[in-house]
């Protein structure tokens, strides 16, 4: 395969994924029994309902749904509530929704980040491994019910205080940082690539002529670890909607269960669409790094010479 | 001198809570007994505060939940609802890993190609998103938890099949197959014995056994998460009781309710759990 055939296909699918994951929504929400518009308005309990779909874009089938849809959510517009918040617009509350995410996200990447730069380093021993390996076969729902229990019991149903909120935060990010094996696999993956690659010959030669491991292995291991960071972000979005439900953070995950439960499909669309638009971007970002590492690995030796004797 | 890992009572462990999983599961009442009012804990003026903890009500070893009915009815119910699908979902990544391993022994490049084009793009949303999407839009007739399972083992089969083929790719890849050719054995012995069993069985299993219990920490979330909501659970029908249900009870103690049994029994199917996957990896290492 060539080298750029991973990159190119990373770049396309980072590109399709924000437009397929609603359209195949759409087409199954079509495929089920019954008539989208009977969900928010099932027959019997409410009348009107061909009025309502004509008004709700749904009386055109699933391609003039899909189209209209896409074409606002281009705009902003991600469209109205249909059970959750009958009416109220979805836009609003998943921008509100997304800071708490990217916060928990960003708390459970602080121990990734730092078991990932301590196994490169080297500097935390093996012995461990048994630890991290323990640690991560707690299930993240159940190191969420621990901290849901502790801020519970501590805080109680304060409203108003921002330090519950931020407890939750913090705890959650923990949680999410850890469980699943999360740090196991940030702590292990990296040690094993780093491991690999100290065999090669070209790493001995420099450690022989005095220069560290990690300037010289980076590079070749770059793509390598990018792709398990960003592994490991999806990882942490994916146990997000977990930990956001059962710890109570009203993030994007427990927005898109929420509407799950409610048949909400304005705000299941909505809140998949922005995971997938994220999901997309760190995508493009590892096909970016992957073609920048490439192309840096495969200058001229002219080019490298210079750097390596001015 | 070599040292020969002892992987046999590993293996024996992991089969028999596998087993154990698997009887107890066949063995679950259909329905729950019904509430037995006497069999709760109450305080001094007669209010209930809970259930009757372990070994307290002869028969229910697990204890009771506030009603009166025995927890371990509820343990033997989830076991029934997390087994099978458990089971195909590990079956299904060890058959997807394996087929990518022996893809790039064989020197298949266009299917290579393709199945690292698969593993990017199923692996490329939070599984747990896919999940919830797909709860959703299952028919009511399938809201099961082997659907879920088996859209859980796709999307955690790209790690698997990658692992598998770089596992072949360090064996040598096509040039393994061709040394041992070189050996007259036949194409069965060099892909099934040399390849598969000596060389990709403990990444295989290793995976195989993380999705099994992936797939059953995955129904307890699903399953927790609708109770905390208030909700039916997506991965089994009303009549039945899943191990989340235990954890939900034993939440209860946090606050104050004598349900302490119920968190400890839920923890305890967890480790089991945990265990079994260990035990599995540990049976399939390699020497």
């Amino acid at each position: 395969m060539k080298w750029w055939m991973r990159p190119l296909v990373r770049l396309l699918a980072a590109i399709l994924l924000p437009l397929f994951v609603p359209a195949i929504i759409t087409g199954a929400l079509w495929a089920l029994p019954g008539d989208p518009a009977s969900i928010i308005c099932p027959p019997g309990a409410c009348d009107g309902g061909e009025a309502l779909a004509a008004r709700w874009d749904l009386d055109q089938g699933p391609l003039h749904y899909y189209s209209v849809w896409m074409s606002n959510a281009a705009t902003g517009d991600f469209g109205r509530s249909w059970t959750l918040m009958s009416g109220s617009p979805v836009y609003d509350e998943i921008v509100a929704s997304i800071p708490y995410t990217a916060m928990l996200v960003g708390l459970a990447l602080v121990p990734l980040m730092f078991g990932t730069l301590m196994a490169a380093l080297g500097w935390l021993p093996k012995s461990l491994d048994y630890l991290w390996q323990l640690v991560g076969l707690l299930p993240a729902v159940i190191l969420a019910l621990l901290v849901a229990a502790y801020v519970t019991i501590t805080w109680g149903a304060t409203f108003g205080d921002w330090r519950p909120v931020a407890l939750r935060l913090v705890l959650g990010g923990l949680v999410l940082g850890v469980a699943d094996g999360a740090l196991a696999g940030a702590v292990m993956g990296t040690r094993s690539v780093f491991e690999e690659e100290v065999k090669q010959r070209y790493v001995q030669i420099a450690l022989l002529r005095g220069e560290s491991v990690l300037s010289n292995a980076l590079p070749n291991v770059l793509p390598a670890m990018i792709g398990q960071m960003r592994g490991r972000v999806l990882h942490v979005l994916s146990g997000a909607v977990v930990v956001e439900v059962v710890v109570g953070i009203p993030g994007l995950g427990k927005l898109l269960w929420d509407g799950t439960l409610k048949q909400d499909f304005g705000f299941v669309l909505a809140a998949t669409f922005v995971f997938a638009m994220f999901s997309g971007a760190l995508m493009f970002t590892q096909a970016l790094s992957e073609i920048a590492v490439a192309l840096y690995v495969r200058r001229s030796p002219r080019g490298v010479l210079a750097e390596v004797q001015p | 001198m070599t040292r020969r890992t002892n992987r046999l009572p590993w293996l024996v462990v992991a089969l028999l809570l596998l087993g154990g999983l698997i009887v107890t599961g066949m063995w679950a009442p259909e329905f729950v007994d019904p509430p037995i009012l006497e069999n709760v804990a109450k305080d001094e003026y007669g209010t209930t505060v809970g259930g009757l903890g372990f070994f307290q009500v002869p028969g229910a070893w697990l204890g009771t939940n506030e009603y009166g009915v025995p927890l371990h009815q509820f343990a033997a119910q989830g076991a029934s609802i997390v087994a099978l699908p458990a089971a195909i979902a590990g079956m299904l990544v060890m058959a997807l890993a394996t087929l990518s391993g022996l893809v790039r022994c064989a020197d298949v490049p266009w299917l290579d190609t393709v199945l690292q084009v698969f593993g990017e793009l199923t692996g490329a949303l939070p599984r747990m998103v896919v999940v919830v999407v797909v709860s959703l839009l299952l028919p009511y007739d399938y809201k099961y938890l082997l659907p879920i399972a088996l859209v859980w083992a796709v999307l955690a089969s790209p790690a698997a099949m990658d692992e598998a083929a770089a596992s072949a790719g360090r064996l040598g890849g096509a040039r393994f197959v061709e040394a041992l050719r070189a050996h007259g054995f036949s194409a069965t012995r060099i892909y099934l014995y040399h390849v598969v069993w000596m060389n990709l069985r403990p990444v295989i299993v290793r995976q195989g056994a993380e999705v099994m219990m992936q797939v059953v920490f995955l129904e307890i979330a699903l399953s927790y998460l609708a109770l905390a909501s208030n909700s039916p659970s997506f991965t089994h029908a009303e009549n039945m009781h899943s191990w989340a249900e235990l954890l939900y009870l034993g939440y209860s103690a946090f606050l104050g309710r004598e349900m302490g049994h119920a968190l400890i029994a839920s923890l305890i199917l967890v480790a089991i759990t945990a265990v079994m996957a260990q035990s599995f990896r540990f049976a399939a290492r390699a020497r």
